[in-house]
């Protein structure tokens, strides 16, 4: 199976230990990933932000790099749902790329559901002597209907203890330009997820979107030292017995 | 009526920090969202009902034109009278010109979308035509001259001391009163009176039943029906999108909108008016008018990226589900339109430029889209409008948006060439490093601000994913695909 990873900005940039543990993951699962040095951003910040042509050139290069790859996985739903959703749609008038955009929209997956869907895999051979609960990101749960995969992965991890989020699927208040240009809103969203996990007594709070993370631990690290969001892919990367 | 969209940011932060409109935004978005999920499980198949109400709707939206006819041609074979306005102006003036000629001192009215989009109470009043809200809350956000806080409940977030002061200075209630069973009695009493000597009503409409030519109220209060059922003359106002093929069409999608509004089955009242009064029966309206406008509606129709706000039916599900919505209420927006619905109907009525924070007021979650019983797609429309947007700032020559569009062509080039990417990530490290302490950046004095009122971003790491992929000796690294 040739499966090929794709990094987010985010995480290339600001925390590329999701990256790493995604690759230490799916090579423990013997999916060993390829990862594409010429691979940049899917474009989404421009493409969200209203600046199309812009954010074409992105998709035509983001076509062109993974364009053959059997399987796109990435560490985000956000990005995947980009490539799956809005490529086609953002190409429409440029009919040649839009059939290549349309055609690779079949291939590319937010890694929690690759594992579980594609791999077969609910149990990675992780374990954790605590409580872990789940924030459920808009684009994973609502853009590409992810949300029974991550569970099972957390449900597969020996000895962690799920308690339920409540709210989980409510909106952490990121949305990108959004937590920039209206920062009082995005502040009450971000301030009741955080409030909801506080309230669960959870160790920590797992998610699979690394605009969520940004934000949510953002808001830890300033309000509420010692609290955590942690990337799905780092607490099982970090809590799996040695390969 | 007067659109302030341009004070989004303003009055939202107003909003946030008012204890009132909290209280309710904690109660009124997560109680309708319960009574929803109640309502809607009473379906056998909640799902194909979503369905079936999403395909009536896409198929309105396809043949309008010619349902509207249908429409028309039905109702005045019914015997009544249908005229059609291209805007607002034209709509007040054809409402006003009925009063006008039955010599109508006042007239009552029914909650309606469409009037308070047109501005036609104001226009009314202005021109000596009094006009008289009789739902509840429209009685209290007309009294106290407020927009409406939601789409059901419009002054659900003011206080029974605030409404129990301009009752009695309208000479609504004799004595001050806080309690709401005494003050609901006394707009009773009030509005019986109105009732009682009405000439002229007006209401909105719900759904216009193509195949018999029926207009379609779904109400709680009753106000609505004794607005249709005490004058000689009514006048029903209705927007284009109202229109539906069937009565079997209109049963289903009435079926959908209380469920999906309130979470009931069905409203306390439905209405359903073929015509005025016919000979031999004894009560409705001698005369009934049934004005169409259309307020932009039409070129709305023509460009086919945003004719599916039309399918929109004014049920208020996505006020309530959106997380935006539901930590500002419905001041902000501006307009008669708030919330999701709003923001993707807003910008098109009252233009791109107009409305900015509008279409960016949002975080794309989707949970309008979600909700959304009619199958409109509010985070691509809204993505639809940024782009507008960005192709109409090249034109006016400000100077900011030219630095964002060039800053905006210089990323994307960026994203178009690994090399230049990864330079570009080089050159930033050390500008967030001077920013950054203890491996958090507290603040970044330009661009940016607003990340930083309530949170930190991590410090850049000394190595990319790609630097560190790259200065891996034994990976199975890929070669370069890009010729």
């Amino acid at each position: 199976m040739k499966v090929s990873l794709f990094i987010p900005c985010t995480v290339d940039i600001f925390m590329p230990e999701i990256g790493v543990a995604a690759y230490r993951l799916l090579s423990q699962l013997e999916a060993y990933p390829m990862y594409h040095q010429d691979q940049t951003c899917c474009g989404q910040p421009l493409f969200n932000a209203g600046y199309r042509d812009q954010a074409k050139r992105a998709a035509r290069h983001f076509i062109e790099v993974f364009g053959n790859d059997e399987h796109i996985v990435s560490p985000s739903g956000s990005c995947i749902s980009m490539v799956k959703h809005h490529y086609p749609e953002l190409l429409s008038d440029e009919p040649s790329w839009c059939d290549r955009a349309r055609e690779l929209s079949e291939r590319v997956y937010e890694l929690s559901q690759f594992i579980v869907d594609v791999l077969g895999v609910t149990d990675v051979g992780a374990s954790f002597d605590g409580k872990v609960t789940y924030h459920e990101s808009c684009h994973i749960l609502r853009a590409l209907g992810v949300s029974d995969q991550p569970k099972k992965l957390i449900a597969g991890v020996a000895g962690a203890q799920y308690v339920e989020l409540n709210n989980a699927n409510a909106c952490c208040g990121f949305g990108g330009e959004f937590a920039v240009g209206f920062p009082e809103i995005s502040h009450a969203l971000v301030k009741d997820k955080a409030t909801n996990f506080l309230n669960t007594g959870a160790d920590v709070l797992l998610l699979c979107e690394p605009g969520c993370l940004l934000n949510i631990n953002g808001y830890l690290h300033r309000n509420h030292p010692g609290k955590r969001a942690m990337h799905l892919a780092t607490f099982l990367a970090g809590s799996m017995k040695e390969a | 009526m007067e659109a302030h969209t341009d004070r989004f940011k303003e009055t939202a932060r107003r909003e946030l920090k008012n204890e009132m409109s909290q209280i309710f935004l904690s109660l009124l978005p997560p109680g309708f969202t319960i009574l929803r999920q109640i309502g809607m499980s009473s379906f056998p198949d909640p799902v194909s009902a979503v369905d079936q109400a999403r395909a009536i709707r896409a198929e309105v939206i396809e043949r309008m034109p010619e349902l509207l006819e249908e429409f028309e041609k039905n109702a005045v074979s019914k015997g009544a009278t249908v005229l059609w306005a291209r805007d607002a102006g034209e709509a007040n003036n054809i409402i006003l010109e009925i009063a006008r000629k039955r010599s109508v001192t006042y007239v009552t009215k029914g909650k309606s979308m469409i009037t308070e989009e047109i501005g036609l109470n104001e226009h009314l009043i202005k021109e000596g035509v009094d006009a008289f809200e009789t739902d509840l809350g429209e009685v209290i956000t007309q009294q106290l001259s407020l927009p409406p806080f939601h789409i059901v409940g419009p002054a659900i977030n003011v206080p029974p001391e605030e409404i129990s002061a301009v009752f009695l200075k309208k000479g609504i209630i004799k004595e001050p009163t806080t309690n709401p069973i005494e003050l609901g009695k006394a707009v009773r009493v009030y509005l019986r009176e109105k009732f009682r000597h009405l000439d002229m009503g007006i209401v909105g409409v719900n759904m216009a039943v193509a195949a018999t030519g029926t207009i379609i109220n779904v109400e709680n209060e009753g106000n609505i029906r004794m607005t249709k059922s005490s004058p000689r003359t009514l006048v029903a106002v209705m927007s284009l999108e109202k229109v539906v093929p069937t009565m079997a069409d209109a049963m289903h999608m009435v079926r959908i909108l209380c469920r999906n509004c309130t979470g009931q089955k069905i409203s306390s009242y439905v209405s359903m008016d073929t015509g005025p009064k016919k000979p031999g029966e004894i009560d409705g309206p001698e005369e009934l008018f049934i004005v169409i406008v259309d307020n932009g509606r039409s070129e709305i129709f023509r460009d086919s990226k945003t004719r599916e706000v039309l399918k929109c039916i004014r049920c208020g599900g996505c006020l309530n589900t959106c997380p935006v919505y539901s930590k500002i209420g419905g001041y902000p927006y501006g307009f008669a339109y708030s919330g999701p619905m709003g923001q993707v109907l807003n910008p098109l009525l009252l233009g791109i430029k107009e409305t900015s924070d509008l279409y960016h007021a949002c975080t794309l979650c989707g949970a309008c889209k979600e909700i959304c019983p009619a199958g409109v797609d509010h985070p691509s429309l809204l993505l639809i409008y940024r782009a507008r947007e960005v192709s109409l700032k090249g034109k006016d020559g400000k100077a900011l948006p030219f630095i964002e569009k060039t800053i905006a062509t210089f990323v994307s080039l960026g994203m178009s060439r690994a090399w230049l990417w990864n330079l570009g990530a080089k050159i930033m490290r050390p500008v967030l490093h001077r920013l950054s302490h203890d491996g958090y950046i507290r603040n970044i004095p330009f661009g940016v601000q607003g990340w930083f009122t309530c949170r930190d971003l991590p410090a850049m790491p000394a190595k990319t994913f790609h630097e560190i992929w790259t200065e891996r000796k034994h990976s199975p690294v890929t070669t370069s695909r890009k010729t």
